[in-house]
């Protein structure tokens, strides 16, 4: 750790009074700035119009600015070849073995961009749920009842009696349907058209009458 | 990936082992240092944002060094620091034929006065004076705020202005400048006199 030595400021060696060195001590505090070019104009005439009157102060900025353009003048170092050379060798070596047949893909995948890379399970995902809904979605086959709804036949009975009485089971339902169809004109005619006849026939009549009735009335 | 990790390296490399030389004054340590920042960033090459990678290198060399200096194992003998002075040297430029000596003494001071600087302040003089790094990049490669950066560089330079071997060679420098002008001025004073006689 090396020994410092504190600034004239701090040190009150300028000893013209606690003013002085507090001005001293506020003016040193800005010379960073006043070397970066931080300091307002204002801020920097009064720098400078500081500097002119003091010595320790002026000593100080020289000092500082040696200090700042020795530090700007340090070169970047470059870098000797041989300090990577393990690394070189270890990466040498490793591209001379065989790579596994995946490793270009997934090298071709890491390069594509990163939203592509997000992208791609999201769209891989909604390309396996529209391949797999429409098989949900085809329109229903006609169905034979006849064929979906053979039990496992019983111990006592064969397929051929089985399907013997679906048939017969079919003929009934077509009869049952026919004798609705029949039930429902017969209802109709009996109970709604018949009475509707009828009356229709029965005002008809009426008229006639009435017609008869005023010929018959006629003086002529 | 191996071409563009290849690309990465040579772009950085300098970067990264003048900043762990300028940390540590040794190149051993400086060539350990920078193998080791770049074996990192192989190992973790596919989580590394690649937009950033500057500021992440020069993060992992701080670091770098920090466990370095810790472990103690940077070597102090003279042969590393006459390396050292060596190749600053050699890449450096001397402004003033005539202070050569001076100024050699002076940048070799100065680079002890940088590496016996404490954490921060020794890490923000080399990536913001030496390497030239905006506030952004030391920010993101010391975790740091913007005025936090600001005010630790003031500090690490009022320290630099503190090292007494500086100062001494600065005061020397001044005063053999104030004695020369004293015997300028006397023999000026005596020309002008033998004139008038």
């Amino acid at each position: 750790m090396t020994t410092h030595s504190k600034s004239t400021a701090a040190t009150g060696k300028h000893g013209s009074g606690g003013g002085q060195d507090s001005q001293c001590y506020f003016v040193q505090l800005q010379i960073d700035s006043f070397l970066d070019g931080d300091l307002g104009s204002a801020q920097q005439d009064a720098l400078l119009g500081h500097i002119k009157e003091c010595a320790d102060c002026s000593s100080e900025l020289q000092f500082a600015r040696l200090v700042h353009d020795a530090v700007l003048d340090l070169p970047l170092l470059n870098c000797p070849d041989g300090a990577l050379e393990p690394i070189n060798r270890l990466h040498n070596e490793r591209s001379v073995q065989s790579s596994p047949w995946w490793q270009g893909l997934s090298d071709w995948f890491e390069q594509l961009p990163r939203s592509v890379r997000y992208a791609f399970p999201a769209v891989l995902a909604v390309a396996v749920t529209l391949w797999v809904l429409p098989a949900d979605q085809q329109p229903a086959q006609p169905v034979n009842l006849i064929a979906e709804q053979v039990p496992p036949a019983a111990p006592d009975y064969t397929q051929a009696d089985v399907l013997e009485a679906l048939a017969d089971l079919n003929t009934a339902i077509t009869y049952l349907n026919e004798v609705s169809q029949r039930t429902e004109t017969m209802i109709g005619g009996r109970f709604v058209v018949m009475p509707l006849q009828e009356s229709l026939n029965a005002s008809f009549q009426r008229l006639q009458d009435e017609e008869s009735d005023h010929l018959s009335d006629d003086p002529i | 990936m191996l071409n563009e990790y290849q690309q990465v390296v040579e772009r950085h490399r300098h970067r990264v082992y003048s900043f762990a030389h300028y940390s540590l004054r040794a190149r051993e340590d400086a060539e350990d240092v920078t193998q080791e920042v770049f074996i990192k960033l192989w190992q973790h090459w596919r989580k590394i944002d690649q937009e950033k990678i500057g500021g992440w290198l020069m993060r992992v060399a701080h670091n770098a060094v920090i466990d370095k200096v810790r472990k103690g194992k940077s070597s102090k003998n003279g042969d590393s620091q006459q390396d050292a002075y060596a190749e600053v040297e050699d890449q450096g430029q001397v402004d003033d034929p005539g202070a050569e000596i001076d100024r050699e003494e002076f940048r070799l001071q100065l680079q002890r006065a940088i590496q016996g600087l404490e954490e921060p302040f020794r890490s923000i003089v080399i990536l913001r004076d030496i390497q030239g790094l905006s506030y952004v990049d030391i920010q993101e490669c010391l975790g740091m705020s913007e005025s936090q950066v600001k005010v630790y560089l003031h500090r690490s330079r009022r320290k630099l202005r503190e090292n007494a071997e500086l100062r001494a060679l600065f005061e020397s420098a001044r005063n053999r400048s104030t004695a020369s002008n004293k015997n300028q001025e006397s023999n000026d004073s005596a020309e002008s006199a033998a004139n008038t006689e």
